[in-house]
């Protein structure tokens, strides 16, 4: 059965994601409101920040829920919902998904597994981005705002209501006021280690691509430069282009924020689902496991081997064979053993059909 | 790139010098991704070469629930994109042709990329500059297909499913295309009650077990 790309791309809707985007930038902003008690503490000069927030925000929800078309994501996204909610297991799967989130999400030992720089690259920009985030979007959404508490203390204000005050002199204030800096400095370690390895790497020079691979890193480059320069700007040469530097700034975050939903960087928020993967793997172990039909091997757990035949139908493939099994019925091996023996069947022919060479025409 | 891989198992002496040669490419460097598997060790000691096909519609991209398989504009189906992998391994049980490997530590999907650094580089793929028997040739079609008795088939039958590919097989001159149906391959299923299989060489359990998980 041919696939029909065009049809496939046709099924997609677009309509439920436009809404689901829309609702999700409604939230948000229905969040900015009450979180800066009806925008009394919003700074307007973060006005470009918080538009492009909102617009970035719907944009990635929309993207997901694209993306949750696809019949495999479907499949697993409803499949590891289901398995996450069983009663019986729900405190078990609870405390499985933590532990993932813990060593995968947050400490990334998979990619420590591939790699120890590729790793320290990754942490650097991650934890660098997530730190950043962390400061800068409640500021942005006017979560927290600051203000003079006497003549050198400043007093943060969570949500409006009061919370920390510190001593502008104090060694907190340095880490609070100046932390942009050192995140700044570490998503730029890690990016140069990154594009180190894409300079010299030959596997990754062989498959990168200027969009995909470069420009994020070059987008998170130009923002920690930048922002860096506002700093100095502010600190060592008296505010000199402090209005250009800041602008400029502004429109590099913009552009990454709207970047977010796609290419490399979607991965932001695709690769959490590793977690519900992982999950589904974990509990896939413990059910009924398919047999190969020809070796006996146990390969893959029934509900998977079920969940996969039904996506491969979907997606315009069918593999039934004579015997009336499927071809995802047979282990790995046994698929290219099976292939081995349809070709030494082919061979098995008078040797008329080698004569002579296809040059000559036989 | 108009050159592309010719697999001629007739020709497979089973030395595993592609296997070997495997590890040295760039794209994945020191994981072998091609298999030498036997076909009936008991009755013969012919081997089967398979790499990655690269299929013109690529089932595992297909089934990738994180769209991290992509075909590039030479036809080369690449290995899953590093952040975009979940480690799902549908791809590794839908492929027909038993191809993509993973690592679930790594959270990782790897397949043979026909060598994307050399080949786009003109150079030829690792597995095909050792094998010494050219069981596994790269060139085009001007350069291949004089040389040799067979013809080169790229349509692969598996059951109602018709899969082309960018990699040729070479067969007779009177086959259009390789069909698992139909030929026999089934009558050698063992029932899954049965006694278990007879015990096989050393050898031939390493490379055979190692093999079956499709992990590397």
């Amino acid at each position: 059965m041919a696939i029909d790309k065009t049809q496939l791309a046709n099924s997609i809707d677009y309509r439920n994601p436009t809404l689901i985007g829309l609702g999700a930038s409604a939230a948000l902003t229905a969040l900015v409101i009450i979180g800066s008690r009806n925008l009394e503490h919003f700074d307007s000069a973060l006005f470009g920040y918080l538009i492009a927030s909102i617009v970035a925000f719907g944009a990635i929800f929309f993207r997901y829920a694209v993306w949750l078309q696809r019949p495999a994501t479907r499949a697993y996204f409803s499949r590891g919902l289901k398995l996450f909610f069983q009663r019986k297991k729900f405190a078990r799967n609870t405390l499985d998904a933590t532990k993932t989130v813990g060593i995968n999400m947050l400490a990334q030992k998979f990619i420590f597994k591939r790699a120890r720089s590729r790793w320290l690259m990754h942490f650097l920009i991650m934890w660098g981005c997530i730190l950043s985030a962390a400061i800068t979007f409640p500021l942005v959404w006017g979560w927290i705002h600051f203000k003079l508490e006497g003549d050198t203390a400043y007093r943060a204000y969570l949500f409006g209501f009061p919370v920390q005050s510190m001593d502008v002199h104090s060694v907190m204030a340095f880490f609070t006021f100046k932390a942009l800096n050192f995140t700044a400095i570490m998503v730029l370690a890690g990016c140069a280690i990154a594009i180190h390895r894409r300079l010299k790497d030959r596997g990754a020079i062989a498959v990168q691509q200027f969009l995909l691979d470069f420009v994020p890193h070059l987008l998170l480059i130009a923002i920690c430069v930048s922002g860096l320069m506002l700093t100095a700007s502010s600190t060592y040469f008296g505010g000199y282009m402090y209005s250009f530097i800041a602008l400029t700034h502004q429109a590099i975050v913009i552009m990454t924020l709207f970047f977010l939903p796609f290419g490399k960087l979607f991965h932001i928020v695709q690769r959490p689902a590793s977690i519900g993967v992982e999950l589904y793997q974990q509990r896939a172990k413990e059910m009924e496991q398919a047999k190969c039909r020809r070796c006996g091997v146990e390969f893959a757990s029934v509900m998977w081997l079920g969940d996969l035949k039904s996506v491969v139908e979907k997606v315009g493939f069918d593999y039934t064979m004579e015997n009336g099994e499927t071809l995802q019925d047979y282990c790995p091996r046994c698929k290219r053993v099976m292939r081995g023996l349809a070709y030494s069947v082919l061979m098995d022919r008078p040797d008329k059909v080698f004569h002579g060479t296809r040059a000559d025409g036989e | 790139m108009n050159e592309t891989m010719f697999i001629d198992p007739q020709r497979c002496i089973g030395c595993r010098s592609c296997v070997a040669a495997c590890r040295e490419c760039s794209t994945h460097k020191g994981y072998s991704m091609i298999f030498v598997d036997y076909i009936d060790r008991s009755e013969t000691t012919a081997t089967m070469p398979t790499i990655c096909m690269h299929c013109e519609e690529p089932t595992c991209a297909m089934v990738c629930p994180a769209d991290a398989i992509k075909q590039n504009e030479d036809g080369v189906v690449m290995s899953a994109l590093k952040p975009r992998c979940l480690d799902c391994r549908n791809c590794v049980n839908a492929c027909p042709f038993g191809v993509p490997k993973y690592n679930s530590a790594m959270h990782l999907q790897m397949k043979c990329d026909m060598c994307y650094d050399r080949t786009s580089e003109g150079l030829k793929p690792m597995c095909a500059s050792v094998c010494p028997t050219g069981a596994l040739s790269f060139g085009t079609f001007e350069q291949i297909v004089p040389l040799r008795r067979t013809k080169p088939v790229n349509a692969h039958v598996f059951g109602n499913q018709s899969v082309k590919t960018k990699v040729y097989m070479m067969l007779p001159t009177d086959a259009d295309e390789v069909s698992i149906d139909g030929c026999g391959v089934f009558e050698g299923q063992i029932a899954l009650d049965g006694p278990p299989k007879s015990e096989e060489s050393w050898i031939d359990t390493q490379v055979e077990e190692s093999d079956k998980s499709n992990e590397f």
